[in-house]
């Protein structure tokens, strides 16, 4: 049975611009759904792409660490907001049951706005990457931090919602992780940089969970 | 034998264990979160640096040997010594008041978390580990500043994305500054360097217009919990800055340096005795007051003088006395409001809850900086200090302190609201509704916070021998 790095080797074709473009896809996902299953799989598969795009700068075995660190805060984030799901469940929510069940596909005004601010952020983070250039990293992997720190942001200014700014921070952090381990390649800061990354998801879900044993007054918007 | 650094950062994440284990009995967790703050306070703030010293059973205590851990070395110096003492004193205080006003708390746990992780963050070179030690006593703070059963704190979130966003730069520092040694002629890594503490530094301080996470943190979280974050953990950060300046002389030589701390101190100033006289809330009030607290603090650093910097460290040094008894005073109306500190909420409730309007009272007057109180003390040094070469500053800070009094006054005047036809006196009782332990536990505080305000000779030796340490100044 392959292991995880045997995988990772497998797919490091796919560790230059198709990551990048894997990244864009999947930030620009998490800045206009509210849908919090499709938000899940979207970060995972932004881990994914963000650790390919690693193998390029370190070790295959700490970018799998540090993959698995993203894959168990995705797994954090599922099991809070299908509990979460389960809690709202109310009797007051049941009479807008049938509009949640089947959702129109028109988007809606804050999507379209997250869309286009969305995109700007977007041109902003490829114009940078051509006029300033990160040390000691690649272009494209350039562009793929500037995205994720862009997008990131601008997750984090869209709401106050404990899982969107969460999910921000961790995309911001993303970005920036994939441009410092070219710096400092050190375990210990990966560890703590990991650490990190956990913690934050954790504060965030427990924020989540309180926000609906408070009646939930401020449910995702 | 036991390393001092070790034992700081050892015991108070093992005393977190246990604390939260027994937080059901919320007088012996509290107890026991008083006791570690106290005994580590006193243990780094009085045993010897350069000798170990034996305990009972004969086992001794190396206060200042150098240890490393993972590769990393954890040094104790004089300056790190006398912040410590500090950051666990105040803690102690802390952690007394939320005894009664916090019970069952996760402040306890937490904040013992905290403890041991901001003091790693002073204790361990180089730098690079110190912004991810902050980072993550910032993500556990979530815990203890969210109540039980309320909704989702902003203040917690705010917090954590602020300093999370305050990372990058930090670190990015210490990879440039360490580039600049290999190739000193090139010194726009210097440049560059500066430019990203700065920003790193005012998002950690709440400089404006990165201040957003502090009224929040005051005005949207478990109240004693909000001013562990503003006085410890700010405090950690203060003490952070002033390492980076003693280790690197450049900073404060830069030809900017003073005017950009000197104008991010009063931009704060200005904001907040702007906007603290127009709140309608106690909460969001008591982080504007912090946000001019924390202006002035920046414009004596920014007097980049021996004097300046004295009066900074009395700043942090006197800070917890008056937030304290606001946080205390918050948590108490809010007991009795249902949760609620708007001022239509608190309508009348002085009557009721007379030793929190106390403690308002003389907790405003301290982080107003006016007399007979704590705050008084140094900000009038400040305004004397200014006076000379700069008087629209000093009068700027006057006139800051006095738009916090005028927010204090506002919901006073609310609070004080007296029934006055028959029908209301049956709905507003006037009799007291506090127990005799808050009481005591106000009047403690109240008279320590005039006490240091009469008597600031008794903090002052302190704060001259910390001075002492640092080098970054001219005389």
């Amino acid at each position: 049975m392959p292991t995880l790095v045997d995988l990772l080797a497998r797919v490091s074709f796919l560790a230059a611009m198709p990551a990048v473009a894997g990244v864009l896809v999947t930030a620009g996902l998490l800045v206009v759904s509210r849908e919090w299953r499709l938000n899940v799989i979207a970060l995972a598969v932004q881990y994914f792409f963000v650790v390919l795009l690693l193998t390029r700068l370190i070790r295959l075995e700490v970018a799998a660490v540090k993959g698995l660190i993203g894959w168990m805060i995705c797994m954090v984030f599922y099991l809070t907001e299908r509990r979460a799901s389960v809690l709202e469940q109310s009797p007051a929510a049941e009479g807008t049951a049938v509009s949640r069940r089947w959702p129109r596909w028109v988007m809606s005004a804050r999507a379209s706005f997250s869309l286009l601010a969305g995109l700007l952020v977007s041109v902003a983070a490829y114009t940078a990457a051509l006029r300033i250039p990160l040390p000691e990293v690649p272009t494209d992997i350039t562009l793929a931090c500037y995205l994720l720190v862009g997008l990131g942001l601008l997750l984090i200014g869209l709401s106050e919602a404990p899982m969107q700014v969460g999910v921000g921070l961790l995309t911001f952090l993303s970005g920036f992780d994939l441009f410092y381990v070219a710096l400092e390649p050190s375990l210990a800061v990966t560890g703590l940089l990991g650490a990190v990354s956990f913690l934050i998801a954790l504060a965030t879900a427990y924020l989540r969970v309180a926000q609906i044993a408070a009646g939930g007054e401020e449910r995702n918007p | 034998m036991i390393a001092g650094p070790l034992l700081l950062l050892i015991l108070p994440l093992a005393m977190a264990g246990i604390v939260y284990i027994l937080l059901r009995w919320k007088s012996l967790s509290a107890l026991l979160a008083v006791g570690t703050a106290l005994v580590l306070g006193i243990v780094v703030g009085t045993l010897p640096l350069d000798q170990p010293v034996r305990f009972w059973g004969g086992r001794e205590i190396a206060l200042g040997e150098v240890v490393t851990l993972f590769g990393r070395e954890l040094i104790l110096d004089q300056a790190d010594r006398m912040a410590m003492a500090f950051l666990f004193f105040t803690s102690a205080g802390l952690f007394f008041l939320a005894w009664h006003s916090a019970p069952h708390s996760l402040l306890f746990p937490m904040g013992l978390s905290m403890l041991s992780l901001l003091s790693g963050a002073l204790l361990i070179r180089p730098f690079i580990y110190a912004a991810l030690l902050i980072e993550i006593a910032a993500a556990l703070s979530v815990f203890a500043l969210q109540a039980e059963g309320g909704a989702p704190t902003r203040g917690g979130l705010r917090y954590l994305t602020f300093t999370t966003l305050a990372l990058p730069g930090l670190l990015v520092t210490h990879w440039l500054l360490e580039r600049y040694t290999l190739t000193p002629d090139d010194t726009g890594l210097l440049s560059m360097a500066a430019t990203l503490l700065a920003l790193s530094f005012a998002l950690l301080l709440g400089v404006v217009p990165f201040h957003t996470w502090v009224p929040a943190v005051a005005g949207d979280s478990v109240p004693l919990a909000g001013t562990f974050v503003l006085t410890v953990g700010n405090g950690a950060v203060w003490f952070l800055l002033l390492d980076f300046l003693e280790t690197y002389p450049w900073l404060s030589s830069h030809p900017r340096f003073i005017s950009l701390v000197f104008s991010a101190g009063v931009a704060m100033v200005v904001v907040g005795g702007l906007l603290a006289p127009s709140q309608r809330r106690l909460g969001p009030l008591i982080g504007y007051a912090v946000l001019v607290d924390s202006g002035a603090a920046l414009i004596a650093l920014g007097m980049n003088s021996k004097l300046g910097l004295t009066l900074t460290l009395l700043s942090l040094l006197m800070r917890p006395f008056g937030l304290a008894l606001m946080a205390t005073s918050l948590s108490g109306l809010r007991a009795h409001s249902g949760g609620d500190d708007d001022f239509d909420a608190l309508r009348g409730l002085g009557w009721k809850a007379p030793w929190s309007t106390a403690a308002l009272i003389f907790g405003g007057l301290s982080v107003a900086g006016l007399p007979v109180s704590a705050g008084f003390v140094w900000r009038w040094a400040l305004c004397r200090a200014l006076a000379p070469s700069s008087p629209g500053s000093a009068l700027l800070l006057l006139l800051a302190g006095l738009g916090v009094m005028v927010g204090v006054w506002r919901g006073l005047s609310v609070l004080l609201v007296r029934p006055r036809s028959p029908e209301n006196c049956s709905v507003i009782s006037l009799g007291s509704s506090e127990s005799w332990l808050t009481a005591v536990v106000v009047t403690i505080a109240i008279l320590s916070c005039i006490g240091v305000g009469l008597f600031p000779q008794a903090l002052a030796p302190l704060v001259v021998r910390l001075v002492e340490t640092y080098t970054f100044f001219t005389p």
